[in-house]
């Protein structure tokens, strides 16, 4: 009997938990440092400089990318009607993506860091990175070449785009001289340095941090609804129109630089023509989940998925918003910034995560969920600490901006910079609050994951015979 | 006048939500009794707060906007809170197909109007212009607000709970998108040269 992989999908699953609470854990403990910033205790690799990196990575590459490594794992199989394409191959994608992130994890606050924002890790981890990356392509392209079902759904077109630019753009953008272990220079220099960087670092939101996170959306959307996709023909438009798009839209990330002023135009009006397509995702999903009213009274896994894909709309706006010149020469530099990313990692990336772990792990061991009221208290817990922390974010920022515009008559500027942090204080403890309260949902989310699995076993699904 | 709604929508929401779709108001029912005379409490205190009051930053000096400037500003805010609460009531009116939910546009512009009430009673506190301040009375208010509105939708529009829970969720993302879009178009503003004059 052929059966699906269900062993990595469900390792991926489980660390997509525990690397949750460990990267959230850390934002919180910056989040603290910013508001008191002795909280460092004079300790070099406790410092905001060094943590701060180990706080993205492990946010985007750990979380996300474990959960991006077991959905698409998942949704491949499923949706081909094909075991995976290798298990060595698989497990070797597991255990090759946490030894990156362990070396992640030790080498960022010793230190070690090429600079690169998202891309901080040394060449020798680089290279590592690359390999795994390489294999997953090959086990998730060779599992859809082996597929028995003649279409490819929707969402593995999007789980494959994002496998190819992120090789794509972590390769070009890493390219280095090494001169030492752990230490290597960019073969870019100046403004192409920067302009490489940020086509990166907006690609990294665009494939990694959305076009992923829209597979998983096409996939556990319309199978917790139980409802087809709205408008598979919007679904299929709007992925060609996003890819195309979002690879032109780094420049706004280099308003006011020294980047030619017509690259910094060309990525302000792909940023606005970028609000299409993501608002066509946007509908599909709200569209699908519309027909599902009756089934939200029993589903909190519908809520985090209504609501995390409100927030991606949210933030869509925003950013092509703060991608306009005018805007950007207020907001650049400013925690508005920071509260504009939060409310698509912990809005968007985070809260459709959480839905689609909810609804796998129990049925990759075949079991119910220990709680659905701790689910419910989680989706409280989580929407509360998002939007104080967005709200706070909102104000301190358009504060910073115009405090630091701010000049008297005479020419000089109103306020010292030191000024300006002072009057951030209150808010940052209200960041603080708004991150406790989502890292308080993601140790609900462990302790009830826990309860469930305990003991359990991955089962061996059948895969369907085809229909003939 | 509509204001004896409010001390009902504090004390028993739900009785209250049921009481005021009971009145049948229409579009202007609400505005020329409720909102024209509610809308004007932020705007008011805050022109009292910007001119008399003042604010320090970081322990400088109080910063004030000159009198002219500050009554520039206030009637674009109220101008702006009226297009508002008008235009999220047409959007629930519009966007009520989707969830089955046609009622008159009068309804709906009061479930927006009766809404946003906690918004414009906190608005008193610009009469004292401390952002952190207005900030931390403000975020219980717009709880509450967030709290009358997944109440009243259901009510307001006659349809299941769960349903309503969407409907609001769509609200209120509807709300979100529009402050944004409020915060750059300010900052626009404020970038081509139209932002206040302080007085020194």
């Amino acid at each position: 009997m052929d059966t699906y992989n269900y062993r990595v999908v469900q390792q991926f699953a489980i660390m997509t938990i525990v690397w949750g609470v460990v990267g959230m854990l850390v934002g919180v403990f910056i989040a603290a440092q910013l508001a008191w910033p002795a909280l460092n205790f004079d300790i070099p690799w406790l410092t905001f400089g060094r943590l701060r990196p180990l706080h993205t990575n492990a946010v985007v590459f750990a979380f996300g990318g474990s959960a991006l490594f077991a959905t698409s794992y998942y949704v491949v199989q499923r949706t081909c009607h094909a075991r995976l394409f290798s298990d060595k191959l698989a497990a070797f994608t597991f255990w090759g993506w946490q030894v990156v992130i362990v070396s992640a994890a030790i080498s960022l606050p010793l230190g070690y860091t090429t600079t690169k924002e998202y891309a901080e890790l040394e060449w020798p981890i680089d290279v590592l990175l690359t390999v795994v990356w390489v294999v997953y392509a090959v086990v998730f392209f060779g599992t859809v070449a082996r597929r028995k079902i003649r279409h490819i759904y929707v969402a593995n077109w999007f789980f494959g785009g994002f496998i190819l630019t992120v090789a794509l753009l972590h390769v070009v953008n890493s390219l280095a001289m090494p001169v030492s272990f752990m230490k290597s220079y960019s073969v870019f220099a100046g403004v192409q340095d920067a302009m490489v960087q940020w086509w990166y670092g907006h690609n990294a939101v665009g494939f990694f941090l959305t076009a992923g996170f829209l597979g998983i959306m096409y996939y556990f959307i319309p199978k917790q609804a139980n409802r087809p996709v709205y408008s598979y023909r919007l679904s299929v438009v709007h992925f060609w129109a996003l890819i195309f798009t979002y690879i032109w839209a780094g420049p706004h990330h280099l308003h006011y630089t020294a980047l030619p002023d017509w690259a910094q135009s060309v990525g302000m009006v792909f940023s606005l023509v970028l609000l299409a397509p993501s608002w066509g995702g946007m509908i599909n999903g709200i569209m699908t989940l519309s027909g599902a009213w009756e089934k939200l009274r029993t589903d909190p896994i519908l809520k985090f998925l209504i609501v995390s894909v409100s927030f991606y709309g949210m933030s869509t706006f925003e950013g092509p918003m703060m991608a306009i010149k005018t805007v950007n020469a207020l907001s650049h530099y400013t925690d508005w910034t920071i509260g504009h990313v939060h409310s698509g990692a912990l809005g968007w990336v985070g809260m459709i995560s959480i839905g689609a772990m909810y609804y796998l792990i129990p049925r990759l061991c075949n079991r119910e969920i220990y709680s659905v009221r701790l689910i419910e208290i989680h989706f409280w817990v989580a929407t509360i600490g998002i939007v104080l922390y967005i709200t706070a974010m909102w104000v301190s920022g358009v504060m910073q901006g115009l405090m630091w515009r701010a000049v008297n008559d005479d020419g000089t500027l109103t306020y010292s910079f030191v000024q300006s942090v002072q009057a951030m204080h209150p808010y940052y403890i209200v960041r603080l609050a708004g991150g406790l309260f989502y890292l308080t949902g993601m140790l609900i989310m462990a302790y009830n994951i826990a309860r469930t699995v305990a003991g359990a076993t991955v089962i061996n699904a059948a895969i369907p015979a085809p229909a003939r | 006048m509509l204001l004896h709604h409010i001390p009902g929508l504090v004390t028993r929401p739900q009785a209250e939500w049921a009481s005021i779709r009971a009145g049948q108001y229409s579009v202007g029912d609400c505005f020329f009794s409720y909102v024209f005379w509610l809308a004007a409490v932020p705007p008011l205190a805050g022109l009292l707060g910007t001119t008399l009051v003042g604010w320090r930053i970081a322990g400088g000096t109080p910063v004030k906007l000159t009198f002219d400037s500050a009554v520039q500003i206030s009637i674009v805010y109220y101008v702006a809170i009226l297009v508002a609460v008008f235009t999220i009531g047409k959007l629930i009116h519009w966007m009520g197909e989707t969830y089955g939910a046609l009622q008159p546009l009068g309804r709906c512009v009061a479930l927006a109007a009766f809404t946003a009430t906690p918004l414009f009673i906190v608005g008193f506190m610009q009469i004292y212009p401390v952002l952190w301040l207005n900030f931390i009375v403000g975020l219980p208010a717009l709880a509450y607000t967030a709290y009358l509105l997944y109440t009243g939708v259901p009510i307001m529009m006659e349809i299941p709970l769960e349903r309503g829970f969407l409907f609001s969720s769509s609200i209120l993302a509807v709300g979100l998108v529009a402050l944004v879009g409020l915060l750059a178009a300010t900052a626009v503003l404020w970038g081509i040269g139209l932002g206040p004059s302080f007085t020194n």
